[in-house]
């Protein structure tokens, strides 16, 4: 039997197409594939109270940790941002909402990092946000959290275990269901 | 910060309706769906970029870094709008009609916005109320009915039945105002279940609840002026 050129190959129309639906699945086996960013951060050390809320307070690393350790029993968010980060702009609207409706069951908890004390005050001044904040000047805090990108926001459960790390902005759909699986 | 899921999931939006949607009538888009519309994606998303950042953050409109963060936010109907008013226009200047143009289009949109809502599963876009049947997003422990799948479906289901009416002779206006009521009824369904901070509708909500009221005005006018058309006009004999 002979093959024609028409029959051997497929024609270019259909032969884009299954580049295409090749190219595309390949994405999305790279999408769904690529690392999580759960972390594995686990604060320790003695309990420190939680600076008061509405300001800027400068905490080293390890009072930082001290902090967490004082909030088990309640769920914590806590949102490593800077003044310069676009993403902050529009999730700290949305974190000051939060704090607002929900604060008798999770707390929010800000770190200001890479930045400088003026500019973060100026920031929160812009936006009225509410909640506490700690001001990482040495950068100690972010390292140990291991933060890849601003903005990164570490959700840990009541238990004070490390639950889920999101990089980047966070939606509203996003930040309610991480309250919602909090109070689940 | 690139966001990966993202950008795989407009590139999927792109592609999809431009390989694998034929418009009809194939004359209504001479240069084919990518080249027709690639402009309107771009102008929509600068529209809704802009919209977004003037209603939330207005002092953020100077800062052309922040202005390029789409992640941040696009308001979805300033940037529907005003990617239909591109095409409309290319149309014109093409020297087709706009409705015919759009409504050979509509089933590519529809099938566009499908895909991208499909994808909400690379970038945790589609979380829902919590449901036993539902999926986890990554980093949770709670089962949540994934809405934005729930989206996929309806919408490709209205793609394709716009695409069998308007090949059985439904007028290119009626398809493109139910194109638009489609997308309003959907998302203002889709609202209900979605996930939001505090009481009260949120805007997405809010806003496609008024399209889907505007679009259902339009459809009851374009079939009054239709009727009007087609009615004999009804002659007097005067003896």
């Amino acid at each position: 039997m002979t093959e024609t050129g028409s029959t051997a190959r497929p024609a270019p129309r259909a032969r884009t197409k299954l580049l295409t639906l090749a190219a595309l699945v390949a994405l999305v086996v790279y999408a769904v594939t690529r690392p999580s960013a759960a972390g594995v951060f686990e604060p320790s050390g003695p309990p420190i109270a939680l600076p008061a809320a509405g300001a800027l307070t400068e905490l080293s690393a390890d009072a930082f940790e001290g902090v967490l350790v004082g909030l088990h029993g309640k769920p914590v968010i806590v949102n490593v941002w800077a003044s310069w980060c676009s993403p902050c702009r529009t999730e700290t609207p949305l974190l000051e909402r939060t704090w607002k409706a929900h604060k008798n069951d999770v707390v929010i908890l800000g770190v200001g990092s890479k930045d400088v004390p003026s500019n973060l005050v100026g920031f929160m001044n812009e936006f009225g946000v509410s909640y506490p904040n700690v001001f990482d000047g040495s950068g100690e805090i972010r390292a140990r959290l291991g933060l890849r990108g601003f903005p990164t926001t570490y959700v840990f459960g009541a238990d004070g275990r490390l639950r889920t790390t999101i990089v980047g902005g966070l939606t509203e759909q996003r930040l309610a269901a991480v309250l919602e699986d909090l109070r689940a | 910060m690139i966001d990966i899921g993202l950008v795989v999931s407009m590139v999927i939006m792109v592609t999809v309706p431009a390989v694998f949607v034929r418009p009809w009538p194939a004359s209504a888009v001479v240069a084919g769906v990518l080249d027709t519309t690639l402009g309107a994606l771009v102008i929509g998303l600068a529209v809704g970029r802009f919209a977004a950042l003037a209603i939330d953050d207005a002092g953020s409109l100077t800062n052309f870094r922040d202005v390029l963060i789409v992640r941040s936010g696009v308001e979805f109907w300033p940037g529907a709008v005003a990617g239909l008013a591109w095409l409309a226009f290319r149309a014109h200047r093409d020297g087709v009609s706009a409705s015919v143009r759009l409504a050979a289009l509509a089933p590519a949109g529809l099938i566009a916005w499908s895909f991208f809502e499909a994808t909400c599963l690379l970038r945790d876009g589609c979380p829902g109320p919590v449901s036993a049947i539902g999926i986890r997003p990554d980093g949770l422990v709670t089962r949540m009915f994934p809405v934005g799948l729930g989206v996929a479906v309806a919408a490709a289901a209205s793609a394709f039945a716009l695409d069998r009416l308007h090949r059985c002779g439904l007028r290119d206006a009626y398809v493109v105002i139910l194109a638009i009521g489609a997308v309003a009824a959907i998302r203002s369904v889709a609202s209900i279940w979605l996930p939001h901070i505090g009481s009260g509708l949120t805007r997405q909500h809010k806003s496609s609840v008024a399209v889907l009221f505007a679009s259902s005005v339009a459809m009851l006018v374009a079939a009054r002026i239709s009727r009007e058309r087609t009615t004999p006009a009804v002659e007097v004999e005067v003896e």
